[in-house]
């Protein structure tokens, strides 16, 4: 009964793979018919361009700071909405929006409000005296790093505070009211009771995000388009801007090929902890 | 804001908790969730009130904080305006549900062998189907677009489809693995007791118990592709197969840049079957999102 799953999933992921690590071996422009073998020379100009190791490092920040921004966002939330009852519940619901919408709206979204004409932040910020004058939020390439990875917390935030509820739904009520009579109250309740057992969920909610933002890519794509420059460019946009605006598949098929054996150590990385959380 | 935590009182058994609660933590949680109501809800406030501004009001370099007039050409503009509006969001449903059709059967077929099969089988596959979860699907693009050029799919529905089942399946054969491991092996036994064959099984007696399995594991895989923009961006060229995220993009990137209340406007609209998709199975949201997390375990 897999033979329909598998025989569709030979096609479009088995044979892809196959053919991108075969393409990362020659010059492959997409619209000429010149093609030809040229051993490892794509992976050594991969070694000597800039672009690709600034595209690494973008990648690290990107994904580093929506981890652990939007890790912190939801624990707070999850902590404190955590006895809403009846009716309340819909806070939490609420909350959770930004999560459901589609990413592309999350990205025009942002790119409004972060313009530089008539932008709402700048023009609040600016009415309220915070700053004299307007933040080049998209334009200038330390200000949009800064705007994608905003625009990724907000959507992404949710994400952790629905864990973390159902991690703090599970923790066992016995446990909860030997603490009260152990009269831990406030603060060291939550640091010394609950947060234990928010490890896993914590763990589990990182890696998953980890992987999911290094591979997203219609967020920074529809707000950037990876620029100004390449100071949003992570190592997806990179590769499809190779692909798909410089037609340089065979370039761009070694850095994919390279990004997808990073990927597998941290998948097999991810695999290993969750199953020491599981024994 | 402040009721949130009066509710605490109304319940009998930690009320004496909260009555020893310092005011000055309660302030805080209070303050903590108002900040973080004003982060995460202004956005979504900001959107729908552009969207409902004249096309003057909302393209203002002094925005208003609160729109003068309402007014609804936005969103008309969206159904009769030059803008393909219309033939991107029936492209959206039409592949979205189409995909996740696809999806659900084959799927139900691969995750229900995943639970009934033995370990071995199952440990490999499931660590396959984990892999390719965390796949870049940008890595994967490239050589699609040779393969569906060479096989005249290019700019298709088919192939667009076909492009959509890489992440759909794996998915939800983990998914629908899942939801089989709880119907009780016991029912089958009676059922090949009776006589039926090991497809009648499934489809007579297992499936009917696993409709609500069905239906979560179908609105996700449809929610992927909804959101999809890498696939359709590359695999469909022309305005009239294009879906909405890449069709969206080109028109308010190109011919009506700037045009904020057309492009809020036809935020809201693509964003409603997602957020009303995403509450039907909220319930299940969890453990759908941690599917691949504990594909390897």
């Amino acid at each position: 009964m897999t033979a329909p799953a598998l025989a569709v999933l030979a096609l479009v992921i088995g044979y892809p793979i196959v053919r991108a690590i075969i393409l990362s071996f020659y010059h492959y422009p997409l619209l000429s018919p010149f093609r030809n073998f040229i051993g490892a020379g794509n992976y050594q100009r991969l070694a000597n361009d800039p672009v690709f190791w600034q595209s690494l490092v973008n990648t690290g920040i990107f994904t580093g700071a929506s981890v652990v921004l939007g890790l912190l966002v939801g624990l707070v939330l999850a902590l404190a909405l955590e006895r809403l009852q009846g009716p309340w519940r819909f806070v939490r619901g609420v909350l959770l929006t930004p999560w459901a919408m589609p990413v592309i709206v999350v990205a025009f979204l942002f790119q409004f409000m972060f313009d530089e004409q008539g932008g709402i932040t700048d023009a609040l910020l600016q009415r309220t005296g915070i700053v004299h004058h307007a933040i080049p939020w998209l334009t200038s390439p330390n200000w949009a790093m800064v705007a994608v990875t905003l625009a990724n917390v907000w959507q992404q935030a949710p994400f952790f505070l629905l864990i973390f509820t159902a991690a703090l739904g599970g923790v066992p009520n016995e446990v909860i009211e030997a603490a009260r009579i152990d009269r831990a109250r406030g603060w060291s309740m939550v640091a010394r009771i609950k947060l234990p057992y928010l490890r896993s969920a914590a763990l589990v909610g990182a890696l998953l995000m980890i992987i999911q933002n290094f591979n997203n890519f219609p967020l920074i794509w529809a707000m950037t388009e990876g620029g100004p420059g390449y100071s949003t460019s992570t190592l997806v946009i990179y590769v499809y801007r190779l692909a798909f605006t410089s037609f340089n598949v065979g370039y761009s098929s070694a850095i994919g090929v390279v990004w997808l054996v990073l990927l597998l150590f941290i998948a097999g990385w991810f695999i290993r902890v969750l199953r020491g959380q599981n024994s | 804001m402040t009721t949130v935590t009066d509710t605490d009182t109304a319940a009998p058994a930690r009320t004496y908790r909260t009555r020893r609660r310092l005011p000055i933590a309660r302030a805080v949680v209070i303050v903590v969730v108002a900040l973080f109501a004003v982060w995460t809800l202004w956005p979504l406030y900001w959107m729908l009130s552009t969207s409902l501004k004249t096309s003057r009001e909302a393209t203002s370099l002094t925005p208003t904080v609160w729109p003068h007039s309402l007014d609804g050409s936005h969103y008309t503009g969206l159904f009769t305006g030059s803008l393909p509006f219309t033939n991107y969001f029936v492209n959206s449903i039409f592949t979205s549900l189409v995909s996740a059709l696809v999806a659900v059967l084959i799927s139900t077929l691969a995750g229900y062998s995943f639970s009934r099969g033995g370990y071995r089988l199952n440990g490999a596959l499931s660590l396959a189907v984990l892999a390719t979860q965390m796949l870049p699907l940008v890595v994967l693009i490239a050589p699609l677009y040779l393969l569906l050029l060479k096989a005249h799919l290019l700019n298709t529905y088919l192939g667009l489809v076909i492009g959509y089942t890489s992440f759909g399946i794996p998915f939800g054969a983990w998914m629908m693995k899942g939801f089989f491991d709880g119907v009780p092996r016991e029912i089958e036994e009676a059922a090949r007791v009776d006589g039926y064959s090991r497809f009648g099984i499934l489809f007579r007696v297992v499936i009917p118990l696993s409709v609500p399995g069905l239906v979560t594991t179908g609105v996700f895989v449809f929610m992927n592709t909804w959101n999809n923009l890498l696939y359709p961006l590359t695999l469909i060229n022309s305005d009239q197969k294009q879906t909405l995220p890449p069709g969206l993009l080109q028109s308010f990137s190109g011919t009506f840049k700037t045009d904020w209340g057309g492009m809020m406007a036809a935020s809201i609209v693509t964003s409603l079957p997602l957020v009303i998709a995403f509450f039907l199975v909220q319930r299940s949201m969890v453990r759908g999102l941690t599917a691949g997390a504990l594909a390897g375990t």
